[in-house]
Parts: C-alpha cells; structure tokens; sequence
C-alpha cells in the first residue's frame, strides 16, 4: 500500500535566493545601470573601485545559493582597453648579439588596434654604432681586421598579437597589469660597410628585413604604458670582400659591392620605452 | 676594478629605490582615501613560496659570450624566509665552446706564422679559458607575484625575483710549456755573467694568467612560472661578475701578458629549470 509522501523540513529545503539589496527599477523601465564610473583617465581609480566592490562581497553575510548560479563566473573587466585606439611608441633600444659592434636605436612605432589584441603598425628607427672591446683586441691580440657593418636606418610593417594578460602586487600594495604582445612583420632597412682600410670607399645595402619579437606591457595610465621588448631583425647583408687593393681589385664601392660576401643576420635588439594612447581615454561597453 | 663594482652597486640601489617610491607614490597621491589603502592587495592568496624550500634543476647558458660559450647544468636550491626574502645557493658545472668569432679567427691564422707579432693557432686557443664550475650564494628579494592568462585557456601564478650575493667561479685554461715557455713576461732576465737580457715583448709565449679561482659580484632577475602548487618553472638571467681576461692575451699593450691584464668582467647567463617547492602543500593567507 502505497504511503503518503512526508512533508520536506523547512530547514532542509532547497534555499531560497536572498533578495534583499533588490535594485531599484530604471525610471524609463529600459535604461541599464552601470554604476558610477570615476573620472575617464584615472586607471588607479578603477583598479580601486574594482577593489571595494570586491570588498564589499567579502564583508558582506555569506549566504548560499543556488546551484544554479554556480554556473556564473564573476570575471573583473579589464582595466585598459586597447580597441579602436592607437598606440604612439617612441622608443630606444641596443642590440644584445653582436660582439663586435653595438648599435643603439632611436625610433618610433605607430600601431592601430583593430582589435582588443590584434593590431597592425608601422615603425622606423635610426641607429648608433659604437665598437665593444673584442673589436680592438681582435685586431691587437690576433692581428686580424674584423669585417663589420653598420646599419644606418630601419623601418616596418607590423603586425601584433596580444596572447598573454596578467596582473602582478608590488610588495603586496599595489596592483599592476601587464600583458605580452608578440610580434612580426617586414620592413627594410639600410647597412654600410665600414672599410677595413679608411682609403678604401664604403658601399650602402639595401635590405630585407623581417622582423620577430615579443614585448611586455605595463599599464600606469588610461593613456600610458611602459614597453619593454625583444625584437630579432632578420635578413641577409654584404660585407666587404677579404682582398681590396688600391687602384686594383674591389678599388671601388661598386666592384667591392659587386664581389661582396653574404652572410645571414639576427639582428637582436632590445627595446624600451613609453607608449602614449589616442584616445586617451576610452568607454566599456559591457557591465561591470 | 673598483669602478666596476661601484657601477653595479648603484644599479641595484636605484633599482630598489624605483620599487619602493613607486609604492610611496600610491599612497601618497590620495587617490586611496579609505580603510582600503593600507589594505593587502590579495586575500586569501596561495603562499607558494614563504617557508617552503625550494630544490631547482636547471639548465645555463652564456649570453653573447666573446670568445667561448659556457654551456652546463646544475641546481639550485633556495629557502623563502618570508613571502619576499629568501636565501639560496646555486652551483653549475660545465663546458665551453668556441665562438663563431674564435672560429672565424682560427680560421685565418697560421701554424707558424711569419709575423713574431703574430700568434699561431694553437697560441690563440690554448690561451682562452673556460669555466668548468661556477656558483653564488645570495639574497633573494621577490617583490611582485601575480597571475596572467595565456590565449585566455591557461591562467597561472607567477613572481618576479630579483637576486643579489657573491659569485664564485673556478676558471681553467691549459697552456702547455713549450708555447708558454716565458717564465718571466715583461721582465729583465738574468743573462750569461751579469749581464741581464731584456723582455721579449712577445706575448704569445707568455702564460695567459687566466685560471683559477675568482670570487665577484653575482646580481640576477627572474620569474617563477608556477605550473602548480609545488613546481614552477624558473627563468633567470645571472650575472656572475669577476676578474677575468678570457682570451689569455695582452690586454693593456703592455707587450706582456700580467695580472694587470685582468679586469672586472660581468659574464651574464641564461637559465632554465624547474622548481619544487617543499613541503608541497600551500597555505593561504587570511
């Protein structure tokens, strides 16, 4: 015989959603609230407000729910968004895998990101050359020339890809964004021999130059980042032939040009320096 | 020498000025104005490093090394005091390669060379040193930690470490006698009777000065990548710093090769490893 079923305790029952702090309804019954946003340019005051909404959560009495609202994620916004915007990167940098001559670069990127990680750009530099030791104690020590070239110019197309975004505390204070971008692209570029023998002409390449690299961003301001990065400037260069003699063999930047040796170049620099950002604000467009 | 090492001090010391106005800046522009200011960043956060040992095997490699690359592996182990402070010890053994640029040399010079000034191939690579052991002991600062998220699948914790300490290096160059046969460079020897012969001004038959131990300056940065609770891994560039003259030559002209011809020298280094973390359970804070 069947029995009735007993009545569920209260107690025991499936909770019930707390709905106390219900929000007020929007006057035109359409309009979204998305709360008080602080003054456009100040990503510190975000990243703050991020925080007390975060700490009134916690302070707050833990009430249970649903298994259903389990399926919610709570994901803070970003604090810097990049689309629709460019980015004016005015930069220096030094190469890090040459022994023998060291360029330092002044230059600039322009990028405009189509996406919040995609963007395309364009950059060039300008370069400084200065030898390091093993230069001269190659030529004292062992009795040899070294064989170098100097780059004088570069510039690029490029194209950048933001992967990887993250934030870091400092001493357990302040929090920090950041994320890596990594690049590629192709540009041109122009390098000069630099004679062995002053008598003797030096001769210009132009060249191909693709490029690969990766750099880190760090957010201090709805306008300003702080770039730090590796590039590797791929292509292949003339330098000048062994045997150049006066009025004879390779006299000439053409003939010493035209016999000159090839060889296949990375080019790696590192690069720093400050990106300033048009708009210099921007707006979400989604709930906090 | 002195110059040297005072340059290095005071890259430190402006870099930790750097961390620390820039959280006086924080805090003191007023932005902050409640309870929230002197507050944590992070609550309830994974302590994947205070008090926990830390054992890392690990991979190295010179960076832009002139003459040899230094290629070895080793370990190093590190226990975290507190979330920031740790102390540790690394040691690597390994061996040593030509450079495209010590080839491109050896290439091109002779056996017997007609110029004295000249050195033969084997007096230019039995005079360059290698670097079969070397080490640090040193204070660890870890002040940034975060997490980051890559192509939005994986997210990971990770710290940035800076590390600073004395570096020990043992150096090793093997000149055989009869190339380096000047028993006394750049000197007045004795001669027959009285008399007295002058240098030779020859480097090349003068022992390179280049092996042994060297104690120096060891500075270093890096990131732990925690894949877990307890193993991370661990990307580092390290500067061993110390008197060295690796190609074993005349340096400073002198037409001898001296103990003056050494000089501070940083030999930077890329490394790879893997670190465990002991006990592997991690606490969280409040």
């Amino acid at each position: 015989m069947a029995q009735p079923k007993k009545p569920v305790p209260a107690q025991e029952a499936e909770p019930e959603i707390e709905m106390e702090d219900k929000p007020a309804e929007p006057a035109d019954g359409e309009e979204i609230d998305m709360g008080a946003e602080p003054p456009p340019g100040d990503l510190s005051a975000d990243m703050a407000a991020a925080d007390a909404n975060a700490n009134v959560v916690k302070a707050g009495a833990v009430a249970r729910t649903p298994l259903s609202w389990k399926d919610i994620l709570v994901v803070v916004r970003k604090p810097f968004l990049k689309a629709k915007r460019t980015e004016l990167y005015p930069m220096v940098g030094t190469t890090l895998n040459d022994n023998m001559i060291r360029h330092y670069s002044l230059g600039g990127q322009l990028s405009y990101y189509l996406t919040d990680v995609l963007a395309i750009g364009v950059e060039g530099q300008y370069y400084v050359d200065s030898f390091r030791e093993p230069f001269d104690l190659v030529a004292r020590q062992a009795r040899r020339l070294p064989t170098v070239n100097k780059y004088n110019w570069s510039g690029a197309l490029n194209f950048h890809y933001v992967p990887v975004y993250g934030k870091f505390a400092i001493f357990d204070k302040k929090l920090v964004t950041w994320e890596v971008a990594f690049t590629a692209g192709i540009g041109a570029g122009q390098s000069e021999v630099i004679p062995r023998d002053t008598k003797f002409e030096a001769f210009t390449t132009l060249l191909i130059m693709p490029n690969v690299g990766a750099n880190m961003r760090f957010f201090i301001a709805k306008w300003m980042t702080v770039n730090v990065g590796v590039r590797d400037y791929i292509f292949i260069d003339k330098f000048e032939p062994t045997m150049r003699v006066e009025g004879g063999i390779n006299d000439s930047a053409e003939d010493a040009k035209a016999n000159a040796t090839s060889s296949f170049i990375n080019n790696v620099m590192f690069q720093i320096g400050l990106s300033f950002w048009l708009p210099t604000s921007f707006e979400y467009t989604t709930f906090r | 020498m002195p110059e040297m090492i005072k340059h290095s001090l005071i890259c430190v010391a402006l870099g930790a000025a750097l961390l620390t106005t820039t959280v006086e800046t924080a805090e003191a522009d007023g932005r902050r104005t409640n309870e929230l200011a002197d507050d944590k960043a992070v609550r309830h956060r994974k302590l994947l490093v205070k008090q926990r040992f830390e054992f890392a095997p690990l991979f190295e490699s010179t960076i832009n090394a002139d003459y040899r690359h230094v290629i070895g592996g080793g370990a190093k182990l590190e226990y975290h005091l507190s979330d920031m402070l740790s102390i540790g010890v690394i040691g690597v053994g390994s061996t040593s390669i030509n450079t495209k640029l010590v080839n491109r040399i050896m290439d091109t010079l002779e056996d017997n060379p007609a110029n004295p000034r000249e050195p033969s191939r084997r007096e230019l690579e039995v005079r360059l040193n290698s670097m079969p052991i070397h080490g640090a002991a040193y204070l660890s600062l870890t002040p940034w930690y975060g997490k980051l998220a890559a192509f939005s699948q994986a997210y990971v914790a990770f710290d940035f470490y800076f590390q600073a300490g004395v570096s020990y290096a043992k150096l090793k160059s093997d000149c055989p006698s009869m190339i380096c046969s000047d028993t006394a460079p750049g000197e007045n020897k004795p001669g027959p009777g009285d008399e007295t012969t002058p240098p030779d001004n020859d480097p090349n038959n003068d022992p390179p000065l280049n092996s042994g131990s060297r104690i120096g300056l060891y500075l270093a940065f890096g990131i732990h990548v925690f894949l877990n609770d307890f193993i991370a891994l661990d990307l580092t560039i390290r500067d061993y710093a110390f008197d060295d003259n690796p190609s074993g030559a005349d340096f400073n002209a002198n037409l001898a090769v001296t103990d003056e011809d050494s000089r501070f020298l940083h030999h930077l280094f890329v490394g790879v490893g893997l670190s465990i973390m002991f006990p592997t359970k991690v606490k969280r804070t409040n």
